[in-house]
Parts: C-alpha cells; structure tokens; sequence
C-alpha cells in the first residue's frame, strides 16, 4: 500500500462512522411496523406485458415488411435527441392484486378539485373522484424493471395521464452524474386501460430526470439537473411528443452553484399563462434551503421569486399564495408570491423525519403523503386530518 | 449468501413478511451500508434516514432479488441510490438562507492535493458519484467485482472509474487498482 493510498484510506475512514445500537433499535422497529406480503403476480404480469409488447411489434414489423412500406418516421428520422426512440407501441395496462403495506411510497396528482390519483408502492395505480373517499384501482404500466428505475406520473383529469419510467443505462461511461439516463414517456387517455409510449423526442441522456408535470393536456414538464451544473426544465407544448430544454435556471441571491452544490427543481405548476416551480438547494456547507422560480414564456425561462429564510417544504396552493411546513405545528405562509413571509398557524404534523409530498387540488383541497399515508386538507392548509383518507389497497 | 441454505431460509421467511428474518438477513450488511451513507453524506441523522429508507425499500422489492446473488452489493446499490436522494428528503430543517454562503472551493481543487493538502475538502469537493466509487473501492474493500455490481456495470469499467475518480481528487495520481 503506497503512502497515498493509505491517506485516502485515513480520509474516507474518518467520514465515517458504525452502526449505533439506538440506529440498530429503531430500524428493527421500524421493519417490525411494516410487513410487505410476498407477491409474485406483479412480476408474473410484467412477463406477461413484455410479451405482449414483443407480439405487439413483431406483427406490426411484419404487416409493415408485408407492405414494403418504410419505417415510422419515430424510428428513421434523426432528432435533436440523441436518445434511441422505441418503436411506437400501445400497450394493455395492467390489473393486477395490490399487496400493500404501510411503510411504503405513495406518489400524488390531484388535477381537479374531486379527483385524485395515487400510485402505491411503484406499483399499484388508484384514483378517486371523490377526494380520497372511495378509490378505484386502475390498470398501471406493466413495464416495471425495479432497481434502479423510477417511475413518475401526472394526470390532468380522471382520464389523462403520463407516466414515466427513467433510469441509467449501464452502458454509458460514468462521467458524470446520471450521464446517461434514459426516460421512456407512456400516455394514458382512458385511464390506465391502454398506454401508449411516445417519442418523447428532444430529451438528453445527461442528467438526471423527475418532477414529471403536466399542466394540461398538451403542456407538460420535465426537470432536468446533476451535481455539477444549474438545472433546466425540459417543456412539450404536444402532449409528450417532442420536447424542448429551457435556458439554465439561474442562480439564487447569496448562492453559486458549484459541483455538489446545485439546485434541483420541483413540480412545475401551472396557474393560466404562468408557471411557478419550487426547487431545493444544498450549499456546498451542507445547509439546506427551499426557493421558488416563476416563468411568463411558456417554460423557455425562469426567474427567481424567493427564498424563505428557512428550510421546509413549500406547497404552492395558488398563483399567490404559498405555505412552507417547517416542524410540527408550524409553517409560514405567503399571499402575495413571496413578497412577504408570516407565521401561518396549521395543525399540519407528521411522525415519519423524511419530507412530504405535498399537492393541492385548489385553493382548499390539497393532501400530503408520506410513507404511503395519505392527509387531507379542505381549507387550504390550516387543518389536516391523517384518517379522513385511507391509503388506498391498505 | 451463494449456496448458504441459512440465507436463504431467511429470504423465503423475509419475502413472506418476516421482519426478523428480513432483520437477520440485512444485519450482516447493515454497517457497511450505514458506513457509506456516512461517508457520501458526512452526517449521521442523513445516513440513519438515508439507510432506514433503503431497507424498507429493500424489503419491498425483495421479490426481485434472486436466489443465490450477493445481498451486500444489491443493498448497497439502494443505499446509494438514497444518498443520492436524500438532499430533498429532510421535512425540516431550520437554517436561514443567509448562512447559505458562497464558496469559491474550486481554488483548492487546482492548488491540487499535492500541495499537501486538505484530503477532507479534497473529498467533499469530489463529484458524488467519484466518491461512491472511491468509496467502496477504498473504504468498504469491496472487491473490484462487486464494485463493479454496485455501480451496475463491468469490471474494466469498474477500474477505469476508479481512476477516473482519483484523477478528479487529485490530477495525475496513480494507484494500483485490480483486486
């Protein structure tokens, strides 16, 4: 072992540190709450799904060399992506006998004011008409792969919806975080019945990608980041089909964007013309903090708004009004878009120490989840309640 | 695990919702996933939060973890995966922006660690996919295979990331890399 190497190995071992017994104790407390039931079915399904998908191209391939007709223009015409287009392709969604057990993820939409969305587990995909009332299960995308893939989606109405399958394609050299990361872009009109996966052309390989939004039926969002450089914001004015990366979203006052020290944007909101997005920020000290950006151009650029003076998450319940949960019992509000900050007093509490996901359907409906457990607001913020909604598949 | 029926007798009990037997299983792994969560996030409540998350997410996706493979690499593949996220995960945390402070940290990096040197910054400046890498390698003694089944892609590739990593520490570093 030559000196250099032994003080590299000095340096990382003094970065770290054991397991403590309390860290021990409360893990197993923690596995004790929550007791995922065996389930083979998903995958059964997803076999099933791919070879669907498989049958599905292979017949259109032959009817198209039956024909000697020429290729989709998806799989022949360059584009400014140098991601590979799949072929174009629908596929059934999938029913499939949801095990759930809380702790797990749940991801929201709420794109009216009765309707919900919710996505368990990565997995299992219900929506309610009715605030979180009663949930319906609907059939979800059968191509899940696991690991390292993500899924994302965003419905614009009891219909309407995107979803998103992303990940790093392992074949990339790793230059970079996410250097290469793929997203496949699925569209549902009917609900989960069928899914049809779009070119989505126009979208890099570098940089990671989440925060999947639409706005409407042909707006949609897409964020873009990585540990070395200012986000953007991918934008589609087509329902998916083509997409188009914004200018960088600048800097903050009092902040420089360095390598491991960078933004990362949130789910873009649309309120008519304008959109607003908040995002998080890590200084290269470690210090957390929370800022919201504003575009009037469609998503080509974005202007900072403001920055609270402290660290918690900002829910954007308005155009102008905005509420930032910041501890138990406690988060501040703004109404006039961040011009002015206050003490807002909401009964908003929760056990779990990871950060919510918070949406609102309007100006009184908005849910938060966390772990899979769903809270409900029906006056803009002020009171919430953990049991008025019932995780769906529980 | 390969070939050891204990194992795999807690991976059955563990996928059929046996928190002790899930508790047993991850126990030998535990530690080296809480030392590289350290390591990536340099504060023990992130990498308790960061580790807590990957387990109950290892748990739930037991079904596609296969008989007979290496628990330790998979587990620490989710591990870093939560690191990665875990920035944006804290609920609370209360710091006012104005102790967000600028910093002009690449001069260090230029001045180089041969200058003798501030390995610490050195690391904290370090892109975190190089200190994932570097970390398993230098700190965890990962063999250069499962190094490679962490970061999901080949041996060669595996070492030519680590060298890719000790430049960006240091330009012009050589170490010996090939176990």
């Amino acid at each position: 072992m030559t000196p250099e190497e032994r003080e590299l190995r000095r340096a990382l071992d003094s970065r770290s540190e054991g397991v403590s017994p309390e860290f021990r104790a409360r893990l197993s407390s923690a596995l004790a709450e929550g007791r995922p039931t065996s389930n083979f079915l998903p995958a059964l399904a997803a076999v099933a799904a791919v070879l669907l998908v498989l049958a599905t191209v292979g017949v259109l391939l032959l009817a198209r060399q039956a024909r000697n007709q020429p290729p989709p223009l998806s799989a022949s015409t360059p584009s400014a992506s140098p991601t590979a287009t799949p072929p174009s392709s629908q596929v059934a969604g999938v029913l499939s006998q949801p095990y759930i057990a809380l702790p797990t993820d749940a991801q929201l939409s709420a794109p009216s004011t009765d309707v919900i969305w919710v996505l368990m587990q990565d997995e299992y995909l219900f929506r309610s008409i009715d605030q979180g009332a009663h949930w319906e299960q609907r059939p979800t995308l059968p191509l899940f792969h696991g690991g390292v893939q993500t899924l994302e989606m965003s419905f614009v109405n009891d219909q309407e919806g995107w979803m998103t399958v992303g990940g790093p394609t392992p074949a990339t050299p790793a230059t970079a975080a996410c250097a290469g990361y793929r997203i496949n872009l699925w569209h549902t009109t009917d609900a989960g019945t069928t899914w049809q996966l779009l070119p989505a052309t126009g979208i890099a390989l570098s940089r990671c990608k989440d925060g999947l939004s639409f706005v409407d039926s042909n707006r949609g969002f897409l964020d873009a980041w990585d540990q070395q450089s200012a986000p953007i914001i991918y934008r589609t004015l087509d329902g998916g089909e083509t997409w188009t990366a914004s200018s960088a979203l600048p800097d903050p006052p009092s902040f420089k964007t360095h390598t491991n020290s960078t933004i990362q944007p949130g789910v873009v909101r649309g309120y008519g013309s304008m959109l607003l997005v908040p995002a998080t920020g890590q200084a290269f000290s470690g210090n957390e903090f929370q800022d919201v950006y504003r575009s009037t151009d469609g998503g080509a650029t974005w202007a900072f708004v403001t920055a609270p003076s402290a660290y918690g998450q900002i829910a954007l319940v308005t155009a102008s009004r905005w509420i930032q949960l910041l501890a138990p019992s406690s988060a501040r509000e703004t109404t006039n878009a961040g011009a002015s900050w206050h003490q807002y007093p909401t009964d908003y509490t929760q056990a779990a120490p990871i950060a919510p996901q918070v949406v609102f359907a309007d100006s009184m409906v908005g849910y938060a989840t966390v772990r899979g457990s769903i809270a409900r607001t029906l006056d803009g913020g002020l009171h919430w309640s953990w049991t008025a909604v019932k995780s769906p598949g529980t | 695990m390969i070939g050891d029926p204990l194992a795999e007798e807690r991976l059955r009990r563990a996928r059929a919702g046996d928190a002790f037997a899930f508790g047993e299983l991850l126990a030998p792994v535990l530690d080296s996933g809480f030392r590289l969560a350290m390591t990536m996030l340099k504060d023990r409540n992130a990498a308790e939060d960061a580790v807590q998350e990957a387990a109950l997410k290892s748990w739930r996706k037991l079904d596609r973890f296969r008989y007979g493979a290496d628990l330790r690499p998979w587990f620490l593949a989710i591990v870093a995966n939560e690191c990665r996220t875990v920035r944006r995960s804290r609920w609370w945390q209360v710091i006012r922006t104005d102790e967000v402070e600028p910093h002009d940290h690449l001069t260090g990096l230029e001045g180089g660690w041969a200058n003798s040197i501030d390995l610490n910054a050195a690391l904290d400046r370090l892109p975190k996919h190089h200190l994932l890498t570097l970390t398993l390698y230098y700190h965890l003694d990962l063999p250069i295979e499962e190094v490679a089944r962490v970061l999901g892609c080949s041996t060669g590739a595996a070492r030519q990331r680590i060298h890719r990593a000790l430049a960006a520490l240091r330009p012009g570093m050589v170490l010996e890399v090939g176990r």
